[in-house]
């Protein structure tokens, strides 16, 4: 690594021991830091420094590292993912922040989203809603024939965009509402739009944000907050496609 | 149509969105009728006879009180669940770029547009306007309070159409890469225009005293 200066940050971070604790913002002085780190490499360097002083580690959640399997999350200076368009925490680099600034960590926040420890919450009302009808039960076969596809290559994309969705729950985090809408309509849409899809299809979108209300989400107000926040740049075109769906499917 | 659809949030929104733009339709015949204040009182009180012994008028009123009682009652009951989601707070919380001012406001001119409709049936729908409805509308908007009064509405109605257009749209399904930026652009244009022709008339009656 390059010899470029390391900083220092002051973090006010979400505290909280477990999901019936009220919890608190604790703060926390962290120096020596690569402007090349991500986020959650100076959050492991936080910890490090926490287990040295004996005292508890900051729980939060991450996995891959590298944008694409949706674990990591957390509010950043009041933003999901941290101030950067289309990019998860983990790949948020600490060269974002100016040296000596204070940054704000809070976890996602949504009634649908229970705290379970500091940062982390659970999101398992996300697998509810894919258990209710984000799958199809046909037997799909192996690839087809490139010149047997029944789609257009410009549909086949479409559904690759929302099938981009890694489930993070940046969306509901982002929407003043803590509403789901971007999640299920890209979950729903990538199957509506494929071949595959076409059996279930009414009964998905049903089933899906039905679901998606029990579970204690809020209304999409059209805000758009979901697709500023979005990691994968998911599109609220998919929320529209969504509403059609759960039309079409009720006036039959 | 089950009555899931009525007890969904997508299926309520579908109701909010559909009455909502129905009763930009009914804003946009009212405001053609107001305008022909401009013509001078003959006209404006041939107008008013004319509507008002229209055999359709009260079916119309119906239909357009039952628009305002849907449009209302499933807002403010998704609005609650809205304001039922997100138990705790953020601490600090900042856009990545979605919302509007419009979007931003839409409780706050929605509950001022509510006052405002009160007053406004009150006056002119209830009122005794004698044999001049040209007169009775020039009395009142020559109180600058009652002016101020409308014309605020008119800004709070102007800010609640210029995100209510196109979310309309959007909750209908209506989306798609090429006209719905034109979409968003003509609803903030609408809501300007016709807010602005509303506001005309008592600011008129204010300034320039009306055609006395």
């Amino acid at each position: 690594m390059s010899e470029k200066a390391k900083r220092s940050y002051t973090l006010k971070v979400w505290r909280q021991r477990g999901p019936k604790d009220k919890g608190r913002f604790a703060q926390y002085q962290v120096s020596g830091i690569s402007p090349d780190a991500s986020f959650l490499e100076m959050l492991d360097v936080l910890n490090e420094e926490l287990i040295k002083r004996g005292e508890p580690v900051i729980a939060f959640d991450s996995d891959c590292r590298e944008g694409i399997c949706g674990m990591c999350s957390c509010v950043i200076n009041g933003q999901p993912h941290g101030p950067d368009n289309g990019s998860a925490t983990c790949e948020l680099h600490m060269r974002r922040f100016e040296d000596g600034s204070t940054i704000t960590v809070e976890p996602f926040r949504a009634r649908a989203f229970p705290p379970v420890k500091d940062l982390v919450v659970d999101r398992s009302a996300f697998d509810r809603i894919i258990a209710s009808g984000g799958y199809v039960s046909i037997n799909a076969g192996n690839a087809p024939d490139g010149n047997a596809l029944a789609i257009g290559h410009d549909t086949s994309e479409k559904a690759m965009d929302a099938a981009a969705c890694i489930g993070c729950g940046a969306c509901v985090a982002a929407c003043p509402n803590a509403a789901a809408m971007l999640f299920v309509s890209a979950k729903v849409s990538h199957l509506a739009l494929l071949p595959q899809g076409q059996p279930e299809r009414d009964a998905r979108a049903l089933a899906m944000s039905r679901t998606m209300d029990e579970a204690g989400f809020g209304n999409c107000s059209n805000e758009y907050e979901c697709e500023a926040a979005c990691p994968k740049e998911i599109k609220v075109s998919h929320i529209a496609l969504l509403n059609r769906e759960f039309l079409r499917a009720s006036l039959k | 149509m089950g009555s899931g659809f009525f007890s969904s949030s997508i299926g309520r929104k579908i109701v909010v969105a559909l009455a909502g733009l129905l009763l930009c339709l009914f804003l946009v015949v009212h405001l053609a009728g107001n305008l022909l204040i401009f013509a001078g009182a003959p006209t404006f009180n041939h107008y008013a006879a004319a509507l008002e012994h229209n055999p359709l008028l009260p079916a119309a009123e119906i239909g357009l009180l039952a628009l305002f009682l849907l449009h209302i009652l499933f807002s403010l009951k998704l609005r609650w669940e809205n304001h039922r989601s997100r138990p705790v707070g953020y601490a600090e919380s900042a856009s990545k770029g979605g919302r509007t001012p419009g979007s931003r406001t839409m409780l706050v001119s929605a509950l001022l547009l509510l006052a405002f409709l009160a007053v406004h049936i009150k006056t002119f729908r209830f009122g005794h306007p004698g044999d001049s409805l040209y007169r009775m509308v020039m009395t009142w908007f020559s109180n600058p309070y009652y002016s101020a009064f409308y014309v605020l509405s008119m800004a709070a109605l102007a800010l609640h159409l210029s995100h209510g257009v196109q979310s309309g749209f959007q909750t209908l399904g209506l989306n798609h890469p090429r006209y719905t930026p034109i979409i968003r652009a003509l609803g903030v244009a609408f809501a300007v225009a016709l807010c602005t022709a509303f506001a005309a008339i008592p600011l008129w009656a204010l300034l320039a005293g009306g055609a006395r």
